[in-house]
C-alpha cells in the first residue's frame, strides 16, 4: 500500500533553537497515529508543518506523493482551543471550510448537517458558541474539520482543555466517528493512555532537539471500549511509552520550574 | 429689552411679536439636526475608512498615526472660529467641526478593533486556505464591529457638543444659537427648551445605538 503521508528528513529551527531534527515518518491511508512526548519536543510544531501553517527548515512533507507548500483542503485541522467564531452559529462555524473553498451550496449544507448529527450536535445547529459546553465546542471543532472532507485529520491536543470524564467520552466518540470514515488521523497529545487507546501506532518524540524516539505499534483489537484501559495489555503499552519519555518529562518539568 | 417684555417672556414663555415659538424651535432643531446628521455621517464613513487603511497598511499607519493621535487629543472645537471665517456662518462650518470631533474616536476604535483580532481565529481560517480578503471579511471585520460601534457611540456625544459649541461661535440658527440668545435675554424657558432638546436627542440616540449593538453584535453581551 502506498503511503498517504510521508515525512522525509524534516528539520525545523527557530533561530538558535532546534525544534525538530531529521523526522522520518510514513503513514498508511486510514491509519490512526498519535504523537506523544514531553513539552518542548516539537510535536505541535510537527503537526503545524504537516498542516502547512509552518514551513520546514529542511526536508519534505508529502501527501499522496505531492509536497506540502501550504494549507490545503486535503487536511482538516482540529485546534486545541476550539477557535470558533463567536458571531456564527454552530452550523455557520461548521460551514466555514466549504465557504472558504467557495462551495457553500445546499448540498454542502446538507452534508454539514449530517456531520453535526454524526458528532452528536443534532438540535444545536442554531446555537452560538457561548451557549455550548467545552465538550460540545470541541465537537463543533471536529465537525468543522470534517466538513471539508479531508483525507487527513490533524488534531492538536483537542481534548486537553476538557475535564477528565468529558475527555474519556470524547475519546470514544472520536473512535466512533473515525470508524465511519476511516480517515488518516494524526493526533497530538501528552496523555499516553489517550494515545494508546485511540491509535494504531504511537510516535514517541524526545526533546532537545525534537526527534522521533520510537514508533510503537498498538495491536489492541478494535472497536475499543473504555474498559480496555484497565486490561494488562493496555497498561503494558502505557508503561512502555512512559519509560521512554520519563527522563525527558522530568527534565522539562524541572526546566519549567526554573 | 423693556421690563414689560422681560415679564412677558418669564410668564408666558415667549416674546411678544413672536407668535409661533414652536415653529421657531422646530427651525433651530432642524438646522442643528442637519448639521449633526451630515457631519456625523461623513465622519463615520471617513473614520471607518481611515481606520481600515491605518490597520491594513504600515505605511499609512506611520503617515497618519501622529496626526490622528495629535488631533484626537487637541480640543479641535477651538478651531470653530477659524472654520467660520473660512466657510462662512452657514451650516458647513458647523459640519466641519462635527467631522473633526467625531472622526477620531471612530478611526481609533476601528483600527484598535482590527488590530486586536484574535490571531488564533485568523490561523483557523488560514488552515482552510483562506485568502487575506476572506480573512478580513470573515474574521477581522466582524470581530472589529463591536469596537467600531463603540467608536460611533462615543461620536454621538462629541458630535452634539460640536454642533452647539460651533453655533455659539457664530450662526444664524440652531440650538446653540437659541441657547446663547436666550441666555443673553434671560429667557429661561427657551434656554431650557434648547438644553432639554439636546439632552433628549443624546439619550435617544445612545439608546438607539445600544439597541443596534444588541442586534448586530449579540455575542458581546454577557
Amino acid at each position: 500500500m502506498t503511503a498517504k503521508l510521508t515525512v522525509a528528513r524534516l528539520d525545523k529551527r527557530f533561530d538558535a533553537l532546534e525544534a525538530l531534527r531529521a523526522i522520518d515518518i510514513s503513514v498508511a491511508p486510514g491509519e490512526f497515529i498519535s504523537v506523544v512526548g514531553p513539552s518542548g519536543c516539537g510535536k505541535t510544531t510537527f503537526l503545524r508543518i504537516v498542516a502547512g501553517l509552518e514551513h520546514a527548515s529542511a526536508g519534505q512533507v508529502l501527501i499522496d506523493g505531492h509536497p506540502v507548500t501550504g494549507p490545503g483542503p486535503n487536511r482538516g485541522f482540529v485546534f486545541q482551543n476550539d477557535n470558533l467564531l463567536p458571531w456564527r452559529t454552530v452550523l455557520g462555524n461548521a460551514m466555514i471550510g466549504p465557504e472558504v473553498a467557495g462551495r457553500a451550496g445546499a448540498a454542502e449544507k446538507r452534508r454539514t448537517l449530517d456531520l453535526l448529527r454524526l458528532v452528536g450536535l443534532e438540535g444545536f445547529e442554531d446555537y452560538h458558541p457561548r451557549q455550548l459546553s467545552g465538550g460540545m465546542r470541541q465537537r463543533v471543532n471536529l465537525a468543522r474539520a470534517l466538513a471539508i472532507d479531508p483525507d487527513i485529520l490533524l488534531m492538536d491536543e483537542p481534548f486537553s482543555a476538557l475535564d477528565a470524564q468529558t475527555r474519556e467520552i470524547m475519546q470514544t466518540e472520536l473512535l466512533r466517528i473515525w470508524e465511519q470514515g476511516r480517515k488518516t488521523v494524526l493526533f497530538v497529545t501528552h496523555q499516553i493512555d489517550e494515545a494508546v487507546f485511540l491509535s494504531d501506532r504511537v510516535l514517541v518524540f524526545a526533546r532537545r532537539p525534537g526527534r522521533l524516539q520510537e514508533s510503537v505499534d498498538v495491536t489492541l483489537p478494535r472497536p475499543r471500549a473504555l474498559a480496555m484501559k484497565r486490561t494488562p495489555e493496555f497498561v503494558r503499552y502505557v508503561d512502555h511509552i512512559w519509560r521512554l519519555i520519563e527522563d525527558d518529562v522530568r527534565a522539562s518539568v524541572i526546566e519549567e520550574r526554573a | 429689552m423693556t421690563v414689560e417684555k422681560q415679564r412677558h417672556i418669564l410668564v408666558r414663555g415667549d416674546e411678544p411679536g413672536r407668535p409661533d415659538v414652536r415653529a421657531e424651535l422646530g427651525h433651530h432643531v432642524a438646522i442643528s439636526g442637519i448639521e449633526f446628521a451630515i457631519g456625523y455621517a461623513l465622519a463615520s464613513v471617513i473614520g471607518i475608512a481611515l481606520g481600515l487603511a491605518v490597520a491594513s497598511s504600515a505605511t499609512v499607519k506611520r503617515a497618519c498615526q501622529p496626526w490622528i493621535s495629535g488631533l484626537y487629543a487637541t480640543p479641535t472645537i477651538a478651531l470653530a472660529p477659524l472654520f467660520i471665517l473660512w466657510f462662512g456662518i452657514g451650516i458647513w462650518s458647523k459640519v466641519l467641526v462635527v467631522i473633526f470631533l467625531v472622526l477620531f474616536p471612530v478611526t481609533i476604535n476601528t483600527e484598535a478593533g482590527l488590530r486586536t483580532t484574535s490571531p488564533r481565529l485568523i490561523e483557523m481560517l488560514r488552515s482552510f486556505g483562506a485568502t487575506p480578503r476572506q480573512i478580513f471579511l470573515k474574521v477581522s471585520l466582524p470581530s472589529a464591529t463591536p469596537f467600531i460601534l463603540a467608536g460611533l457611540k462615543l461620536g454621538i456625544g462629541r458630535g452634539l457638543i460640536a454642533v452647539v459649541v460651533a453655533e455659539l461661535f457664530g450662526s444664524r440658527a440652531g440650538l446653540g444659537r437659541l441657547i446663547s440668545q436666550s441666555a443673553d435675554a434671560f429667557n429661561m424657558p427657551e434656554l431650557f427648551a434648547g438644553v432639554i432638546v439636546l439632552a433628549v436627542a443624546g439619550i435617544v440616540m445612545t439608546a438607539g445605538f445600544s439597541w443596534i449593538e444588541r442586534t448586530l453584535v449579540p455575542w458581546t453581551r454577557d
